[in-house]
Order: C-alpha cells, then structure tokens, then sequence
C-alpha cells in the first residue's frame, strides 16, 4: 500500500513528462497555409503614474502571453500579469502593493472553419472591451470603462465561439459558454453561462453585437450589454461604445470613445486623440452597507475623459490622459501619464524561417 | 538504475518522434496538393496565363489589405511584417479572440507574409 504512495507520483511526473516532449514535438511542426507555426513569447509591459483625487500612483507592470501552437488546429495560450503599485501616502512615502495573476489560459481547438472549441481559463466574453482592447498596449485610454465590474471578467470551463460569413457582406459572429465556480485566491471565477453574438459589416467597418450573461450561485443575477463598433473609410476615426446592465446589485451603465489618428498631418501622424464619455447608474434601493461593499459600484458617476497616444514606433507608445469624474459629494480628477512597451520574440531559434 | 534512465531516454524520443510523424503526416499531404499545380503551371506557362495570375496575385494582395484594415486596424495599430512563422501563430491567435472568420484568417496571412 505504502508503496502504491509513492510510486503514483513518478509515475505521474514520468506520463506527464512524456505528454510535455510529445506536445513540444507538435508544436514544433505546427502549419497555417504552409508556414509552420511556431511558439509566440509577446506580451506588454508598462509604467504609468496616476493621479487619482490628489493621490499619486506609480504602476510598473509586465503581461506575458504565451501561444504554443499544436499541429494544424490546436493553440494553447497563457496570460499572465505582474503589478507592482506604489501609492504615496500623507508623510511623503511611498508603499508598494504587488499583484499578479493568470488573466488566462486556455486550450483552443480549431473544429472546422467556423467553429472553435476553447477549454480552461478564458476572459468571458461578453461586450468587447476585456477580450479585444483591455490590453494596455492596445486600450486607448488607460483608465477602465466604469461599466467593466458589472460583470465578472474570467471563466473556467469551456465556451465555442466563431465567426462565419453569413453573406458577402455581412459576418456572423459568437461565442457561447459555461464557467464553473472557483474559489482559489488568483483563479476565482463565478458559476455562470453566457454568450455574446455579432454582426460585421467589412464593407462598412461596422460591428454590432449583443451579450448576455446568467449567475447561477448565490443571488443568480443577470447581465445583458450591447456594443458597436465603426471605423470611418475616409477618415482615420473609430469611434465605438458599449452599454451593460446588471439585473443584482451591480447597476447599469455605458461609454461612448472615439479616436482620432492625425494621419492627415504628416507631422503629427504618430498622434491619436482620444476622447470617452461614460455614466453608472447604481442600482436602486441599496442599503447603505451594500454601497459600502460596492465600492465604486454604489454610486451613481459621471465620467469625461480626454486623452492622446503617441506612437514612437508601432510597439512603443507614450499616453497621457485627464479625467474628470463626477460623483454625489465626491468629484475627482484623473491624470494619466505613462508608457506601453508590445513585445514580441519566437521561442525557436529558427522562428523566423519557413 | 541505468536500465531505467536508457527506457525513459527511449520513451521520451519516442514520444518525439510520434510527434514529428503525426505532424508529418498532416503537412506531407498539403505540402504535395501545393507543389503539384504550381509545377504543372510553370510547365505549361504562357504569357496571357502569367498575366491572370499577376492580376490574381494583386487581387489578393488588395483583397487581404482590406480585410486586414477591416479585422485588424480597428482596434490596434497597424504591426510590423514579422516572420512567417510568427505570423502563422500570431493570426491563429486572433481568429479566436477577434472571432476572425477562416477566410479573412488565411487572406490576412497571406497579405502580411508577401
């Protein structure tokens, strides 16, 4: 019996060491359209100081993504985040607070042309900000939009999504799924299932969708959300905007962002303009410990932001944003200033070749 | 202790090579269906057909343009060319988190690997 115990874990550590040779071996062979495909090291790294209400902040942080491709249809993708923030308090001196945690990991299997199969720990899909402009290299502003804690941001479990042509001019898009209840300090994500789907008009450069997300622990909220997206033809301009509304506790509310590249002017060409409008609606009836416990989600806020980027080259950017928010009894100024670094490196050391 | 170390040597370069042949098996195929037409057009090549598929070549090179401005420049800066290979993998990623169809997929591949 004892040594029943003992021998499991070799025998464990020995299969699981073979099926780690054996995926390295796929993933050296990957192929899309006759390139091999090879393991991706990217990611971000930032430095940004803030200025939250007279509070000074300074955030060093670093998101290395993952992406091992396997064979012709598989792609395993691992996220994860390191901050360190450093907060001045009223003497002068500064405290840091680190966090860090897997933003997700995920198992993709490409099912047919329009069917993708994703198992493990993904960011939910629902609206379109936390799955496409939440990274900081890409999100116009470095401030978050007030609606993104109405709903929860991670999974575990599995979800199907894809995108089809529906016609010649028109693109179905979607994504279905179930989460599970996770309880882990880094990792916790709620019970739940949801979806969102979209209709893109390539033609037009226009993105409309729906989402739609159901709790299915403690007080089984509901949450729904809209969004669009377009970006002019003729001038360098997008300009989307997303509403969500939460049947519990967690209120309702929308932003509207437009960006403005200055492509027309050679001299500034490098520069974008940014410029959002938002307000939170808190959900009525709240007890006064239950606004508490909410924190920003207890009241009802106002926000204006106005911000620019500039591209030193496409993977380096300088920002700078100012903010002003408005809420009962308490408005606040928001300065942003700080850079975003895209990494980029192959795993192999014949990444570059065919 | 040494039989044990040459079975696990054995089994690990085993698992290699399973892995190598699948893969192999797949792109042995794809590879050869690839190869075929462009021999058998070179062969028979004339002027009027190398002229269809210049104009064929330029028609995917502007299609894969608009679908890369479309999909892409929407949410983020326009990216150097990178490697093929790095390519291949970076667009895999973004047919699942950007939900790009499989045809805008393979016209963006092709457009950023000219």
């Amino acid at each position: 019996m004892m040594c029943r115990f003992v021998w499991w874990p070799r025998i464990v550590a020995k299969a699981g060491l073979l099926g780690l040779f054996f995926v390295l071996s796929l993933a050296l062979q990957a192929q899309d359209d006759g390139f091999k495909a090879v393991p991706i090291l990217t990611g971000s790294t930032a430095y940004f100081t803030r200025v939250t209400a007279g509070q000074y902040q300074d955030a060093p942080s670093v998101s290395p993504l993952l992406l091992l491709p396997l064979g012709d249809k598989w792609l395993i993708e691992a996220k994860g985040s390191y901050s360190d923030t450093f907060s001045k308090n009223a003497q002068g001196d500064y405290n840091g607070t680190i966090s860090y945690g897997m933003a997700y990991g995920q198992i993709d299997y490409i099912a047919n042309r329009y069917m993708t199969l994703v198992a493990g720990r993904f960011t939910t899909p629902f609206n379109i900000y936390g799955e496409r402009l939440a990274p900081n290299w890409i999100r116009a502003l470095q401030p978050n939009p007030l609606t993104s804690p109405v709903t929860s941001g991670s999974a575990l479990g599995g979800m199907v999504r894809g995108g089809v042509p529906a016609t010649d001019s028109v693109n179905l898009t979607y994504a279905l799924y179930f989460s599970s209840n996770n309880t882990h300090h880094l990792l916790a994500t709620d019970r739940s299932t949801g979806g969102r789907i979209g209709f893109f008009l390539p033609h037009q450069r226009l993105e409309i969708g729906a989402s739609f997300q159901q709790v299915l622990q403690a007080d089984r909220p509901h949450s729904s959300g809209i969004f669009f997206e377009w970006q002019s033809d003729r001038a360098p301009v997008t300009v989307r905007s997303e509403y969500a509304r939460s049947s519990g506790t967690k209120g309702s509310g929308y932003w509207i962002e437009s960006v403005y590249r200055l492509n027309q002017i050679s001299a500034l060409r490098r520069l974008e303009l940014v410029g959002r409008g938002q307000q939170f609606f808190a959900a009525s009836n709240l007890s006064a410990a239950t606004i508490k416990k909410l924190g920003a989600l207890g009241k009802d806020t106002n926000e204006g932001d106005f911000g620019m980027n500039y591209y030193l080259r496409s993977d380096i950017r300088a920002s700078a944003s100012y903010g002003r928010q408005f809420v009962l009894g308490r408005n606040a100024n928001l300065w942003t200033i700080g850079m975003t670094y895209r990494f980029l490196m192959p795993m192999l050391p014949q990444g570059g070749a065919r | 202790m040494k039989i044990r170390f040459v079975l696990m040597a054995f089994l690990v370069a085993g698992a290699m090579s399973l892995g190598l042949v699948a893969n192999a098996s797949n792109g042995g195929s794809k590879d050869a269906s690839k190869d075929t037409p462009a021999a058998a057009s070179a062969a028979g090549a004339d002027q009027s057909t190398d002229n269809q598929t210049a104009a064929q070549k330029e028609n995917m090179h502007l299609e894969g343009e608009r679908r890369f401005r479309s999909n892409c420049a929407r949410c983020h800066a326009a990216p150097p060319k990178f490697a093929p290979r790095m390519m291949a993998t970076i667009l895999r990623h973004m047919r699942v988190r950007a939900a790009i169809t499989d045809q805008d997929m393979h016209l963006i591949l092709r457009y950023m690997t000219e």
